[in-house]
This record gives structure tokens, C-alpha cells and sequence, in this order.
């Protein structure tokens, strides 16, 4: 065996630079499909982003969408093109401001970068500035990718969807005490103390109290107050209730010197030690919203009622019941998270408490704490979301930080879930990974597929595919999606190097893993080496005569081939194999479904013919069974034999028949006539019934006295209503 | 439970349990004064059908009415109701549901009522369009006040006071509601065929909207052979249907065989049926779901506290007051 061959062997399977024939891995080499993008600040992308001070749905907005948005708002505009190209300007210098500070107060940012470039270029651009600026409509935050990107923009998501949650409640709230004032204030006016002349003259004012004659009115009032009286118990009841509403800390009321409680924690044992404290004033105030509604529509009824408020909450309440209340929020680091910690987050999400937590991940490379060296692809986020998404009732939304805005409809909808939810995000700002901005470190690791973007929504539907939904990654129906490069080969030839982003990519960013990649020099040749993308289905069966590689571009930006280990390629497919378990689920590439179909074809390959004819003979045997029981249910009652019957559908209730006799004819529940005794009364009656009978739908039958006095002429005037 | 993506909680689900259920006769009060044989007890007894089958509470439901016979129907039902003066219920309907617009509301009214004395609230009550449903128990008659001609009665019709039988042709209340605008619902029915009587009170009931059904209903005791041709003929009666409308009854439809498809979104040929005496179509012959309701747009939705009144009040005396001490301003 070539010798250099037998060097990428070694290193490959020990991780050992013997021979010669490959170079120690350095750090100004960078994954080939980061090449373009070098400066950042120079493109446009999602972020930074904007935190609206506006309702959930508006709440997170992007920079450059919003220019975008302004700019096709002026569709008309004679002006556009050069509003746009002002725009742009503005939003890049913005972005290169970012990159500095942070983040800062969106409006002045704006315009301080408008001044700027004014100053610089041409006064209009201040103009185009205002213009765009009113086009917004948004204010608030802005704000570049960094660690902080993850709290902040759920939080500021959550509080929006907490404040509609707060109107909801203080309309409510507000109307139930207008109500059961009313009740009150009702009683006192109709009382004897609400119509004497002291109360009267006090209704009046004071410019017409010599106007009226109060004794006289409030005699007159006195006489027609009405008699009843609330009950003491109801009274009492709207009292307490208007208490518990009144006195209630979860909302304020508007009132802002009413002090109320916090719901954001940095932790979950403080957010679940809050929870218990005020647990038995949740369950009152929800008790007395419910009762309050009843009592405000006059349907509370103490016989039923008292019974089911008696009780309530004794057995905990749902999710539905406390969907009016605040829901918490639980900010925790992943990779700070301690025993305790973690398992408190696991008890607040199956312990069916509303809570929100957001879980930030700044390390997605973390090494494995059990077996040294390994690394653990994902990080401490993997298995928190698999525990989440097996409660079955959790809502769970993982995503990297670069996906945010992409993903605001699912933070908003997992905010706004009846129960607890679950938000892992990377950040992409972990120690190990300097010198990558933290945006595309995180878009890195979303490709790569080692933080895959996945939502998993248990109000979706009742299977996996309706809840499970992965469809917000890049190119979701492939491995990992295709970055084609376009370079120079040594002889000066373009070509297209196709570099698909794979774990080993990521980790080729981390200095932790540098030792698992060896660089080939340049100039030598391709014999022994194959993409990795190539060795997806690798077994080590004897020994390898090629071992993998990654495409890796130097501070001179030229590409390079590195080796890779034999430790990371089983990391990198078992973190494939997550990944189409994931897909999967998330109705891509559904095995079962796509063995199924091909068991189909394969059958219906076989014999056309002879599988459709007798499914046409089935549909026809089924047609003619169902049609005819439903003739049968509406067809109008025929005469049975000789008795008298009604035509009860087509009965207008005109109480003609049951005038004549109320006992032979009845009215069924729909108030409509049938026979309900024949022997009740006459035939005589009957035909006159009959006769009487507007709609002509009494039949009289045959006479069942044959003796009845006149017998002969009724059969002949009965012979009309046979 | 009703609707799959919303579950309730368990104890949302025992006050459901406890709601209360009436029969028919829960919603009937005393014994009507109708003649026998009247069309007002078929209507009645279509209106106590609908109330027992939507569970309406008496306590939430209305029924208001003018002068007639006919506006004698809030008497009999078991729930609130208003016998105001001739040609009036309408205004009166506006104002209960101006007021609580949670309750449901009924106009009972007669052809005198509505169609002479009431004619401009009539046509103001289907411009402003308030959620509530009106029936019209057309009796082309006076019945009350004992056989006077009515603006609905047929030309030529002998009565009290058109002793040589009256002169003017008759007014078509259908096509006068289906030219006013904002009109969103309109139907007729005759007292006789009940299944679809209830059908088209029922659909009236759940439009959003006002409702107008003209009831053709008979007088037995006045005018007892004026409907006769029809009763008897079931082909002179014109049966409407349409998957967005009535749908007929194999049981309807072997008597009544003469249909039509018609879709009550087709103001053109609504406007066509409307102007059919004989046959007499039945059925919904218009209904627009989008004509906004007057309550929806004339109430905000803010809550009448007493510090908003107070609000507006001191806004208004605002531009009143003359300040004594800023001498350049009046
Ligand atoms: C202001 C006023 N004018 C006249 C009357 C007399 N009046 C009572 S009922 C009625 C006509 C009722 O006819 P209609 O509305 O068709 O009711 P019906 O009795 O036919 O059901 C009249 C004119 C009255 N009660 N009040
Ligand atoms: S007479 Fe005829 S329409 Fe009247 S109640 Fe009896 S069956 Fe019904
Ligand atoms: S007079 Fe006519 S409308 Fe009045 S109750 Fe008698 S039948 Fe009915
Ligand atoms: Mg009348």
C-alpha cells in the first residue's frame, strides 16, 4: 500500500499524524461553505431584529423585511427606486452599527445612521429616512445576533401575548364588576331606603331640589317598588365576588399603584415556588370569573351551582381553567442547568402548570460527559426536547437563533398554547466558537442538522405528522442542503464544488475537535480520498482504501482537503440518522407509508381489471341498501286496516279537532294532532273533525260502533277522508 | 366537545351538564283567543318549536309586538315579551336589543300593523339591519277590529269598510323589502305547510341579520274561503329549495311537487319569485350574511362604566363653560 495512503489510514483510525503525508489541522482554516460569507455586516439577512412594541402577531420584526415591506408599499411612488437604494444604504450602515454596539433604541439608531450617510452623501436620504420610518410602523428594540437574542426575543414575545391576554381579562373583568354592581346598586334604588325622599332629592341635584315635590314622588315610588328582594345569600355571594375580582394580583386592573405579581423567572424552582404560593388564589379567582359570569347573566342557580363552586379546584384545575391567568416564564441556560434544575423544568412540564420556559443553548458541540472525547452533538437541548415531546401534552419548539424570525408564527402559537411549553434555542455564541459571528455559527448548526429546527404541537392533530413539523429547515427533503461553490482549480479552470454542510463541518469551526482533521497538502492528488457526503452508509467491514473528507478555505481562500477521523464520521451519521427519525416523524420520507405505496403500485401493477370490477358491483349493492330505509323513515303514515289516523306532519295546531273533543285528539311534543285514544269519542266526531280539519289530513277509518245513531249518512260524508 | 380543536375543562363540562332544558310547553303561557282554526296557532306552535329546539332561555328571549290578532302572540309565550301600540313594534325591538344585545328578539306583527300604521319603520327596520327576526302573519285583513281592508288585501276584496270591493291592487310586501337597502334575509311561508314553516323560521332565527318572513296565514273567521284555492291545490303553492335554503322533505315533497331551485344569494331572481302571486313561492328568497348589523357598528364594544359617562358628560359641558380667569378666550 502507497505509503501517504497508509498515513490517512492511521489518521483515520487513530487520529495519529504518522508518515508525513498530512498537516496538523490550524485554526485560520474555516468549512469551504463559509467562504462568502466573511463580512457579514455586507449582506442581508434576517437579522437584526426588531422588538415591536405591538401585538404578538406584529411583535418580531426583521430589519430587512420591514425595508423590503416599506419599499413595496411605494409601488407608486415616482421616487421608489431611489427611496429603496436609500433604504438599503441605512439598514446596511445600521447593521454595521449592530455589529458593534449590540443593540439600541430602533428609532434613534435609524436616524442617527441617517444623519450619517446624509452628512456623507446627499441630503434627500434624510427624507427617504422619515418616509421609510412612517412606513414601519414599528418601534421598539432592535437588535443583532447575539447570546442575549434568545431571551429576549421570547420574552418580549411572551409578554405580548401575556398584555392580550391582560386586556382580554380586564375587559372581562371590568364588564363582571359593572354587572354585579348593577345588581347591587339595583336592590338599593328599589329598596325603601333607594325611593325615600332623602335619596331622591340626592338624585337630583342641587338646582332643582325646590322643583319636586319629593314626599310625594317617593309615595308614589313606594307603592310600586317592586316586591322582591335579593336573597341574603345572593347578596352576599355578588359581595364576595366582587372581592376576589377586585382584590385579585394576577392582572392590574389598571389601577397601577395595586401591586401584582411577577411571572418571569430566572429559574425553575422559583417559578414553581411562586406557583404554589398562589395557587389557591388562582383557583378563586377562576372560580369567581365563573360564577361571576353566571350570576351576571341572572343563570345562577343555587340548587346546582353552589354544589359544583363548592368543589371546585379540589382536584386541581386544567389547562382550560387557567387559560385566562398568566402564564410563567422560565428563562434557563442550558448548559448551566444542574441536576436540580433540570428536573424542576421536567416536574413544571408534566406537572400540567402553565408555564413557558426557554431554554438557551450556547454550547451545541458539547464534549460528552460520559465517554471522553465524544462529542454530543446537539448538546443537553437534545435530550430536554425528547423528554418534552414524550409528556405528549408539552408544546415544543427547538430552533437556532438565526431561524427566530422565520419561526416567530410557532414561538407565538407555543406562547399562546394552553398549557406548558418548551423553547430550545442556540444561540451560537458559545465560548468554543470565537471569531464566528454568532449568526452563522447558529445557521451552521441548523444546516448541519446537529440543531435542527422542529416544532412539535399537540393541538396540531392526533398524530405525529400533524404535530410533528420540521419543515422550516433548509431543504427539509435532503440530507443536508447543497452549498455549490464556484472556484478556481489549479489550472486556472472555474468549476462548481459541490460542499454540503455536515457535522464534521461544524466541528471543523470548534477548537475542541481539531484534532479529529488533518489537512492535505496541497498539490497532491485525490487517490485515497472521497467526500464524506459519499460515506453516509460507511461500516468499517476490513480495512478502508478511502477515508473522508471535508472541504476547508484558508485565510488566502483557497480550498483545502481535510481528513477526517473515524470517531467523528460515526458521530456525523448518527446524527443523520436522528435526523431522518426526525423527518420521519415530521411526514417526510415516511417508511411505513413509502413501503405501503410501493407494496401498491407493485399490486395494482399486477391486475387492473379484474380489482375494479366488482368494486363497481359493491358501490351499486350499497346504493340501493341505504336509499331504502330512509323512504320508509319519511314517507307519510298509509291507513293501517280500517283505523283512523292523521297526517301529523302536515298538522297546523289549529286546535279545530281538539275543540271537539281533547281526549280522542292530542297533540304530540311538536304541538301537532294525532289519534290519541279512536274510542275516546264518536264516529260522528271524527268525520266532523275531518270536515272541520282546514288541511283535509284527519282520515276517519271505518265507524267502530256500527250502532251509532246516523251511522249511514257519516260513512257516506266520511268517504271523502279514507 | 363540539368542535375538535377546543377541549373544555371538566368542570366547564359539569356547568354544561346543569343547563337547563325546556319542552314545548315550558314556553306556553294561558290559552290563546284565536279563533279556532286561526293560521296565528300554527305559527305559535312553529315559534315554541323553534325555542324548545335551540334551548332558548325564556328569561333571554323577547317577543314584541304591535296592535292585531296577531300581535296578540307575546301573550302566549313564557318569556318576555312587549304588546305595544299599532305600528310600533319594531322601534320598540330596536331599542331592547340596542340595550341588551345578548337576548334574542321577535317582531310579531300583522299586515295592518306593519304594512299601513308601521310602513316607515317597516322600511327603516330592514335598512338597519339589527340581529333580530320579524314575521309578518299576512292575513290580508283587518282581524281585529273586525274585517277592514289592509294594504295586503286583494283588489276587489269586500269588506267593512270596502263594501263594493276595494280598489287598489295590493301591496307585495316581499318586493318592497327586497328593494330597501341593507335588506339581508327575506322569506314567505304559508301557516299550512309546517314542516316548512319551522324550517324558515329556524334559518330566519340564524341569520345575523334582520330576518323578514311574510307568513301568509289564513282568517277563518273574515275571510274563510280566501286561501281555499291554494289549500287545496298543492301545485299553486311554489316550493323553493337549495342546499343554501330549504331543503324539502320526501314527506313535503310527495304532496308539494312544484319546485324550484333557487339560491337565496340571486337578488335578481329573488326579485322575480317575489313578484309571484299565484303560485305562491315559499322558501328563502334572499339572504346576504355580509350587510353589517347596525348594533355591531353602532356599538364599540366599551363599557358603559360610570366614569365613561361622567367622561362624556364633562366633554360636553366643556363646550359650555366660560372660564373666567382666560379673559382672550370664550
Ligand atoms: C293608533 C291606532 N289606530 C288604530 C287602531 C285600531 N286597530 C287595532 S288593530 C288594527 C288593525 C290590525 O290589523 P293587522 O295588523 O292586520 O292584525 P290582525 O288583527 O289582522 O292580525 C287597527 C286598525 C289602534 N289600535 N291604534
Ligand atoms: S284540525 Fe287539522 S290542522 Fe287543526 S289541529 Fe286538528 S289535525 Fe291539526
Ligand atoms: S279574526 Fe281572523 S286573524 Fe283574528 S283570531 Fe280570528 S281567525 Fe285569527
Ligand atoms: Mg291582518
Amino acid at each position: 500500500m502507497d505509503g501517504k495512503i497508509q498515513d490517512y489510514i492511521t489518521f483515520f483510525l487513530t487520529g495519529r499524524l504518522d508518515g508525513g503525508s498530512l498537516m496538523p489541522m490550524d485554526p485560520v482554516y474555516r468549512p469551504a461553505a463559509f467562504g462568502p460569507y466573511s463580512d457579514l455586516t455586507s449582506l442581508r439577512y434576517d437579522f437584526p431584529l426588531v422588538l415591536n412594541r405591538a401585538d404578538a402577531g406584529r411583535a418580531l420584526q426583521s430589519l430587512s423585511h420591514l425595508v423590503d415591506d416599506a419599499v413595496a408599499d411605494l409601488a407608486d411612488d415616482p421616487e421608489r427606486d431611489r427611496i429603496a437604494r436609500h433604504g438599503y444604504a441605512i439598514e446596511m450602515d445600521l447593521r454595521r452599527e449592530l455589529d458593534v454596539s449590540g443593540s439600541g433604541d430602533f428609532h434613534e439608531l435609524w436616524h442617527a445612521a441617517s444623519d450619517r450617510l446624509s452628512k456623507e452623501r446627499e441630503d434627500a436620504i434624510k427624507d427617504s429616512a422619515d418616509l421609510l420610518w412612517n412606513l414601519f410602523n414599528t418601534e421598539g428594540i432592535i437588535l443583532d445576533a447575539e447570546r442575549s437574542v434568545p431571551f429576549r426575543a421570547v420574552r418580549h414575545l411572551w409578554s405580548a401575548v401575556q398584555a392580550d391576554k391582560a386586556k382580554d381579562f380586564r375587559r372581562k373583568t371590568e364588564r363582571l364588576l359593572l354587572k354585579l354592581r348593577g345588581i347591587l346598586n339595583a336592590e338599593v334604588a328599589n329598596s325603601a331606603t333607594g325611593r325615600a325622599p332623602e335619596a331622591l332629592r340626592a338624585g337630583v341635584g342641587a338646582g332643582f331640589t325646590n322643583a319636586f315635590d319629593f314626599t310625594g314622588m317617593s309615595k308614589i315610588l313606594m307603592d310600586s317598588k317592586p316586591i322582591s328582594a335579593l336573597s341574603d345569600g345572593r347578596r352576599q355571594r355578588i359581595r364576595d365576588l366582587i372581592e376576589v375580582l377586585e382584590g385579585q394580583k394576577f392582572f392590574s386592573l389598571g389601577n397601577e399603584e395595586a401591586a401584582t405579581y411577577e411571572f418571569a423567572f430566572e429559574c425553575s424552582s422559583e417559578a414553581l415556588k411562586a406557583y404554589k404560593e398562589r395557587h389557591a388564589e388562582a383557583v378563586s379567582l377562576t372560580r369567581a370569573l365563573k360564577m361571576a359570569e353566571l350570576e351576571a347573566a341572572g343563570e345562577y342557580r343555587e340548587r346546582m351551582h353552589d354544589r359544583i363552586f363548592e368543589g371546585f379546584g379540589e382536584r386541581g384545575l386544567g389547562f382550560e381553567d387557567l387559560a385566562e391567568l398568566p402564564d410563567y416564564l422560565v428563562c434557563a441556560e442550558a448548559d448551566e442547568l444542574d441536576a436540580q434544575e433540570s428536573s424542576g423544568i421536567v416536574e413544571m412540564l408534566s406537572a400540567g402548570i402553565p408555564v413557558k420556559i426557554i431554554v438557551r443553548t450556547d454550547d451545541a458541540l458539547q464534549p460528552s460527559p460520559v465517554a471522553e472525547g465524544h462529542a454530543n452533538l446537539g448538546g443537553r437541548s437534545k435530550s430536554l426536547v425528547d423528554l418534552a415531546i414524550g409528556l405528549a401534552d408539552v408544546f415544543v419548539l427547538q430552533a437556532g437563533a438565526s431561524q427566530l424570525f422565520k419561526e416567530r408564527d410557532g414561538l407565538v402559537r407555543g406562547l399562546s398554547y394552553t398549557g406548558p411549553s418548551l423553547f430550545s434555542v442556540y444561540s451560537g455564541s458559545g465560548k468554543e466558537s470565537k471569531g464566528i459571528p454568532a449568526y452563522l455559527a447558529s445557521a451552521a448548526a441548523t444546516e448541519s442538522r446537529v440543531f435542527p429546527s422542529l416544532t412539535y404541537d399537540p393541538s396540531a392533530g392526533h398524530d405525529w405528522s400533524s404535530r410533528m413539523s420540521v419543515g422550516n429547515n433548509p431543504s427539509p427533503e435532503d440530507d443536508w442542503p447543497d452549498h455549490r461553490l464556484r472556484c478556481q482549480n489549479s489550472s486556472l479552470q472555474a468549476e462548481t464544488v459541490s460542499a454540503p454542510f455536515t457535522p464534521a463541518d461544524l466541528m471543523a469551526t470548534d477548537a475542541r475537535y481539531f484534532n479529529r482533521f488533518a489537512i492535505v497538502p496541497d498539490g497532491a492528488d485525490d487517490e485515497g480520498l472521497v467526500p464524506l457526503n459519499d460515506l453516509k452508509d460507511f461500516e468499517l467491514e476490513g480495512l478502508p482504501e478511502e477515508v473522508p473528507y471535508i472541504m476547508l478555505v484558508g485565510e488566502d481562500n483557497r480550498l483545502r482537503k481535510a481528513v477526517v477521523d473515524l470517531r467523528t464520521l460515526t458521530e456525523v451519521r448518527r446524527c443523520l440518522a436522528m435526523w431522518h427519525s426526525l423527518q420521519e416523524l415530521g411526514g417526510i420520507h415516511n417508511s411505513h407509508a413509502e413501503r405501503l405505496l410501493a407494496k401498491e403500485r407493485s399490486e395494482r401493477a399486477l391486475d387492473v381489471t379484474v380489482s375494479e370490477a366488482p368494486l363497481t358491483v359493491a358501490v351499486t349493492v350499497g346504493e340501493t341498501a341505504t336509499a331504502e330505509p330512509e323512504e320508509v323513515e319519511d314517507a307519510i303514515a298509509e291507513p293501517v286496516g280500517d283505523d283512523p289516523f292523521i297526517e301529523t306532519a302536515r298538522c297546523t295546531s289549529c286546535d279545530e279537532c281538539i275543540q271537539i273533543n281533547g281526549k280522542m285528539f292530542a297533540y304530540d311534543e311538536n304541538k301537532q294532532a294525532y289519534i290519541a285514544d279512536p274510542d275516546a269519542g264518536t264516529f260522528r266526531q271524527l268525520v266532523e273533525a275531518a270536515e272541520g280539519c282546514q288541511v283535509s289530513i284527519i282520515h276517519t277509518g271505518k265507524p267502530r260502533n256500527p250502532n251509532e245513531p246516523g251511522i249511514e249518512d257519516l260513512i257516506k260524508r266520511a268517504e271523502d277522508f279514507q | 366537545m363540539m368542535d375538535s380543536g377546543h377541549s373544555i375543562s371538566p368542570s366547564e363540562c359539569l356547568l354544561r351538564m346543569y343547563e337547563e332544558h325546556h319542552e314545548i310547553e315550558d314556553y306556553q303561557k294561558g290559552v290563546p283567543r284565536w279563533c279556532t282554526g286561526c293560521g296565528d296557532n300554527a305559527i305559535l306552535a312553529a315559534i315554541q318549536r323553534l325555542c324548545r329546539d335551540e334551548g332558548l332561555l325564556p328569561e333571554k328571549t323577547v317577543f314584541v309586538s304591535g296592535i292585531g290578532c296577531s300581535s296578540r302572540l307575546p301573550h302566549y309565550m313564557n318569556t318576555y315579551g312587549f304588546h305595544g301600540i299599532h305600528g310600533r313594534a319594531l322601534p320598540v325591538a330596536e331599542g331592547v336589543k340596542l340595550a341588551r344585545p345578548e337576548l334574542s328578539v321577535f317582531v310579531n306583527t300583522g299586515d295592518g300593523d306593519c304594512c299601513s300604521i308601521g310602513a316607515a319603520h317597516w322600511i327603516h327596520a330592514v335598512r338597519y339591519n339589527m340581529n333580530m327576526t320579524m314575521m309578518l302573519h299576512d292575513n290580508q285583513i283587518y282581524g281585529l277590529t273586525k274585517m277592514q281592508a289592509s294594504p295586503t288585501s286583494p283588489i276587489g276584496l269586500k269588506s267593512n269598510t270596502t263594501p263594493r270591493g276595494s280598489y287598489l291592487e295590493a301591496l307585495n310586501p316581499l318586493t318592497v323589502t327586497l328593494g330597501i337597502s341593507n335588506v339581508s334575509f327575506v322569506a314567505q311561508v304559508v301557516d299550512w305547510i309546517p314542516e316548512v314553516l319551522y324550517q324558515v323560521i329556524s334559518a330566519a332565527y340564524h341569520h345575523k341579520g334582520f330576518s323578514f318572513v311574510r307568513i301568509i296565514q289564513r282568517c277563518p273567521e273574515w275571510l274563510p274561503k280566501l286561501m281555499e284555492p291554494w289549500l287545496h291545490d298543492p301545485q299553486r303553492v311554489l316550493m323553493l329549495h337549495h342546499e343554501d335554503g330549504v331543503e324539502i322533505s320526501p314527506a313535503v315533497a310527495k304532496v308539494y311537487t312544484r319546485m324550484e331551485e333557487h339560491d337565496p344569494s340571486d337578488m335578481n331572481r329573488a326579485r322575480e319569485i317575489a313578484s309571484s302571486i299565484d303560485p305562491i313561492p315559499t322558501g328563502i328568497l334572499y339572504r346576504n350574511e355580509e350587510v353589517p348589523c347596525y348594533e355591531d357598528v353602532r356599538l364599540d364594544g366599551r363599557l358603559r362604566t360610570a366614569s365613561l359617562v361622567k367622561q362624556g358628560l364633562e366633554a360636553e359641558f366643556d363646550k359650555f363653560t366660560v372660564w373666567p380667569d382666560a379673559s382672550g378666550q370664550a
